[in-house]
């Protein structure tokens, strides 16, 4: 069974139809990209899947369990969490505390005990911690670990935004253009990084990039969506010669 | 007269009072609708809820007070007068003056206002600014009761209102049974002369606005910084004298709107009772659409009618309720207001 | 830290507090006069209120303007239960201040979780109005209310000052809050602050998160206002006016939204401002007080272009220079008071203390925002660990100049 499935997704704003009939299938383990032009509808899918919208019509089907309609918050429960393309972290905190919220989503003591900081509470904030600081070490973040989260580099609150969503323990993660606004060296770094997450974390990736050389070398499967619809699916040969794609990016040919 | 208190679920209605309740509606409701432009220009720009903009109110009423009294309309001169038998009298343009004057003052106070406290504020956050709007208030506030006269609380004397000549229009005459008793009391609509030179200047002052934001180079800027602050300055325009001008305008009309209420309805001031209309003026903007220009007119007129139906239905003493009941109600139904859009924050 | 560690230290603090609250309810009973007691207990409640305050604006990031509703809804509702019940009850009056006080805090919990249902729809000054709105619309219909005494007022039995319990409660607020921050739950209370949309996105139940900071918050100041209805046992709707309201916030404020240790040190030094006129007796004459004032602005003016302008690298003396000009204006300010009080009309014309209480809490406000809108203590707590940081680097800076 698929881990992800969109059957039909559509979603429209107005008159506008973002995301038209979009369907498709994520298995586990993938290494699945998202690309088009810009205003394609890419973001407005990870907002779909991850119940920031609910879709107009059409299904989202998470380990064959209907999401469509979901708080994001209980999104994230049942095993999908996202970074976003307008880095979104949660600024005056550190860099640790960033990674320990979303650690906290699998916290097991209740909230009353919080406010009298019960023993287990006490435990389980430093289990959360070190758990955090692992994380941390796997984005290469350790030393800044104590840093403001918004007095960070670019491309570390990018590598940080993956740890935190990393935290929440997720089976499918959703990357909103992880190397946007990095260099080379770090766009390396962070296909090592994306490598790791899949391979030693057994996570499944999902990622909307902009840079081609980027996803052809790390996905394996390429959905590519245009005006809100999906005009091609297959791997990266396939999308790199598929005269409908080539047509999306550079226009109609002469 | 039972005969027309019409009981509706448990409340006695006249209906023969409804007319003229709703004309007394109508002439608040215009007030509130010069001050809720301020409050919709300043947000439309700087995103600021500019809470002193009732003492703004506040400040020009007293500024019309004042400059009654320098034109010799003080309380001692006009019983010197009475009792020499030459009551002063006063002409248009003692109003006209007032007005211009009050309207001059509260712009450059909104004008300081915005250079001293907002603008340093500029880059911090919403809510730093909105404290620092509270503090202008509180300060303004009681900066007034040091400073003003308040005790007793004194009120523009009715000596230099030209226009106090009442009128009456009679929708329907009385009716009398057989035995010569009142079955339907006349309903009728009384207003002052005053009230009415009120509303037409009213209208004239928002034909006014409405063209200079419409058709002029300023207005064209101040629309522009409404959008994008950042934009409109990378497009050459002055975004600090946008910002100046707003505020003083929006002043100006709540100067305006003081000068006339403490005129014609000749209401006694105090260094706080800027707060209500202020309050009301606020809520009027967000129920026709914060930022909105015809919007806050529309809500300036609804606010008023509320009020006074409230006061009809025999609610009077609920009726500075009412502006928060109408605001959180809006809020959670149409945040965006009446003539708003609603913007979804994007992800 | 062993489990045996911890608790020996809670029960150790536990025990600590309660010894605390009645040494000091004691003592200054026992020494002081009447007057000063009040004071010591105002200073008590009104650290409750504005730690209570800080949980929602400053730690969980929904700005409420509104909280003088909380206490007032505690005041009232302890109250009226109180007049109906305590004659029947078997408890003795310090006992039962306990039973009251939880009256209260359930009623203003209530009333928290109504106020704090907006906040799922509504942010930043849209939710700081309507925080207002429903404080005054609470005020104005007990106002109507002829058997509650209308604008009147409304007496209430017990008259009993309880306290040991109100700086329990104070202690019991501050460490509820600490404990939430020192814990992994705080976090999602910093999150929801921070970025709404994110925090949800990690999983956090925002909802849940606002709500219970309301709940929370409004609860003890509704305890609070408890309290304070039956020290004062005669209260009128006056007493929790807009003004209230904005004296806790600027406490807030102040202190450093989100700063607990600010909030504690902003409430127990500000809530003797509305009291100033009662304590001490001054005049001021009008050329003083326009100097003050001009000096104020002129002050805030200056020490803004010295914040911009002035990166001097050496610290110490940069510190000199400010504190030198600043009092120097300060000194200048006072003489120009002085001599203008020669001109008849300014020396003549006095205010006393009473008439500018409320214009020192703008004057203080504005003052903070536009120097350090961030409060006195910023995001920081007080602990030895900061103590030493601070104390440290103050070190090295001097070592390096």
């Amino acid at each position: 069974m698929a881990l992800l499935t969109l059957k039909d997704a559509t979603i429209k704003f107005g008159g506008l139809t973002a995301v038209n009939k979009v369907s498709f299938d994520i298995e586990k383990g993938d290494l699945f990209g998202l690309i088009g032009p810009n205003g394609a509808g890419k973001t407005t899918c990870f907002n779909l899947i991850t119940g920031v919208y609910e879709p107009t019509s059409g299904d989202i089907d998470f380990l064959g369990t209907r999401i469509c309609g979901m708080a994001p918050n209980k999104i994230a429960e049942i095993g999908i969490c996202r970074t976003f393309q307008n880095i979104r972290l949660f600024g005056t905190l550190s860099a640790l505390e960033n990674v320990m919220v979303g650690a906290y989503l699998r916290h097991k003591t209740s909230l009353l005990g919080g406010f009298m900081l019960t023993p287990a509470v006490i435990k389980e904030t430093a289990e959360l911690r070190k758990k955090a600081m692992e994380l941390l070490s796997v984005v290469n973040l350790t030393d800044i670990a104590h840093s403001r989260a918004c007095d960070l580099s670019y491309g570390k609150q990018r590598r940080l935004e993956i740890a935190r969503a990393m935290a929440t323990d997720p089976k499918l993660i959703l990357l909103d253009e992880p190397a946007a606004g990095m260099n080379p060296q770090e766009k390396d770094e962070l296909r090592d990084v994306v490598f790791k997450i899949r391979d030693d974390y057994e996570k499944t990736v999902l990622l909307i990039e902009h840079d081609m050389k980027f996803v052809m070398g790390l996905c394996e499967k390429i959905v590519v969506l245009d005006h809100g619809e999906e005009i091609a699916y297959g791997d990266p040969s396939e999308i790199r010669n598929n005269p409908k794609v080539i047509e999306a990016y550079l226009g109609e040919p002469v | 007269m039972d005969l027309v208190l019409h009981s509706v679920g448990g409340l006695s209605l006249d209906f023969s009072t409804l007319p003229q309740q709703l004309v007394n509606g109508l002439v608040v409701g215009a007030i509130y609708a010069l001050i809720a432009l301020g409050y919709t220009m300043v947000y439309g720009v700087l995103r600021l809820i500019n809470f002193a903009h009732g003492e703004v109110f506040m400040l020009g009423a007293y500024t019309a007070l004042l400059s009654s009294w320098v034109m010799g309309f003080t309380p001692d001169a006009i019983s010197k007068a009475f009792k020499a038998d030459h009551p002063l009298t006063s002409s248009p343009l003692n109003l006209v003056i007032m007005l211009l004057v009050a309207m001059a003052v509260c712009a450059i106070i909104g004008a300081i206002i915005e250079f001293f406290a907002y603008r340093p504020m500029r880059n911090q956050s919403r809510i730093a600014a909105l404290i620092t709007a509270i503090g202008v208030s509180l300060f303004l506030q009681y900066a007034g009761q040091l400073f003003l006269p308040a005790n007793p609380p004194p009120s523009i004397s009715q000596e230099v209102n030209p226009y106090q000549k009442v009128v009456s229009f009679v929708l329907s005459p009385a009716q009398m049974n057989a035995a010569g008793d009142v079955i339907k009391p006349q309903m009728d609509i009384t207003v002052t002369v005053g009230k009415i030179v009120m509303l037409v200047t009213v209208v004239i002052l928002m034909l006014a606005l409405t063209y200079l934001v419409r058709y002029t180079k300023a207005g064209r800027a101040m629309r522009a910084a409404s959008h994008d602050f950042d934009s409109a300055s990378l497009m050459g325009i002055n975004v600090n004298r946008v910002v100046t001008f707003t505020f003083m305008l929006g002043s100006a009309l709540a100067g305006a709107g003081a000068m006339m209420l403490a005129t014609f309805e000749g209401t006694a001031m105090h260094p706080f009772f800027g707060l209500q209309p202020g309050v009301k003026a606020f809520v009027a903007a967000v129920l026709g659409g914060i930022g909105n220009i015809p919007g806050a007119v529309l809500g300036g007129l609804l606010m008023g009618l509320a009020e006074t139906l409230v006061t009809w239905i025999g609610f009077s003493q609920y009726k500075d309720a009412v502006a928060f009941v109408i605001l959180i109600l809006i809020l959670l139904v149409r945040p965006g207001g009446l003539l708003g859009s609603n913007k979804v924050e994007k992800v | 830290m062993s489990l045996s560690k911890i608790l020996g230290t809670r029960v150790l603090s536990v025990v600590l507090a309660i010894a605390f609250c009645f040494g000091l309810d004691a003592f200054v009973t026992g020494q002081l006069n009447e007057y000063v007691v009040r004071l010591v207990m105002l200073a008590g409640l009104y650290v409750t209120l504005s730690v209570s305050l800080n949980l929602i604006n400053g730690i969980t990031g929904q700005f409420s303007i509104g909280h003088a509703a909380f206490y007032m809804v505690g005041a009232y509702s302890a109250g009226i239960v109180s007049n109906a019940i305590y004659k029947t009850q078997p408890l003795a009056a310090p006992a039962y201040m306990i039973i009251s006080m939880l009256i209260g805090a359930v009623f203003a919990a209530i009333a928290g979780l109504i106020v704090g249902m907006p906040s799922l729809r509504l942010k930043g000054d849209y939710l700081a109005i309507v925080t207002l709105g429903f404080g005054e619309i609470i005020r104005i219909i007990v106002l109507n209310q002829n058997q509650w005494g209308g604008s009147y007022g409304y007496a209430i039995a017990p008259k009993y000052q309880a306290g040991w319990l109100i700086w329990l409660l104070a202690i019991i607020c501050i460490a509820t809050c600490r404990n939430l921050l020192k814990s992994a739950h705080g976090l999602a209370f910093l999150a929801v602050r921070e970025d709404e949309i994110a925090a949800q996105a990690m999983g956090v139940n925002v909802t849940k998160t606002k709500v219970v900071a309301f709940i929370v918050g409004a609860a003890f100041a509704g305890a609070a206002g408890a309290l304070f209805g039956h020290m004062e046992s005669f209260i009128n709707p006056d007493l929790f006016k807009m003004e209230v309201s904005f004296l806790v916030l600027t406490m807030v404020v102040l202190g450093g939204s989100g700063s607990i240790t600010g909030s504690v040190l902003a409430g127990a030094t500000l809530f003797i401002l509305p009291e100033l006129p009662r304590i001490v007796s001054f005049k001021m004459s009008l050329g003083l007080l326009l100097s003050v004032l001009v000096g104020i602005g002129v002050l805030v003016w200056m020490n803004r272009k010295f914040m911009e302008k002035y990166h001097e690298p050496d610290k110490l003396k940069r510190t000199l220079v400010v504190a030198g000009a600043n009092i120097g204006l300060a000194v200048l300010a006072v003489v120009v008071g002085k001599l203008l009080n020669n001109i008849p009309q300014f020396g003549t014309t006095t205010y006393d203390a009473n008439k500018i209480r409320y214009m020192i809490l703008a004057v203080v406000l504005l003052v903070i925002m536009l120097l350090k809108p961030t409060g006195l203590l910023g995001h920081h707590e007080f602990s030895w660990d900061w103590v030493k940081r601070v104390l440290n680097r103050n070190k090295a800076g001097e070592a390096s100049a």
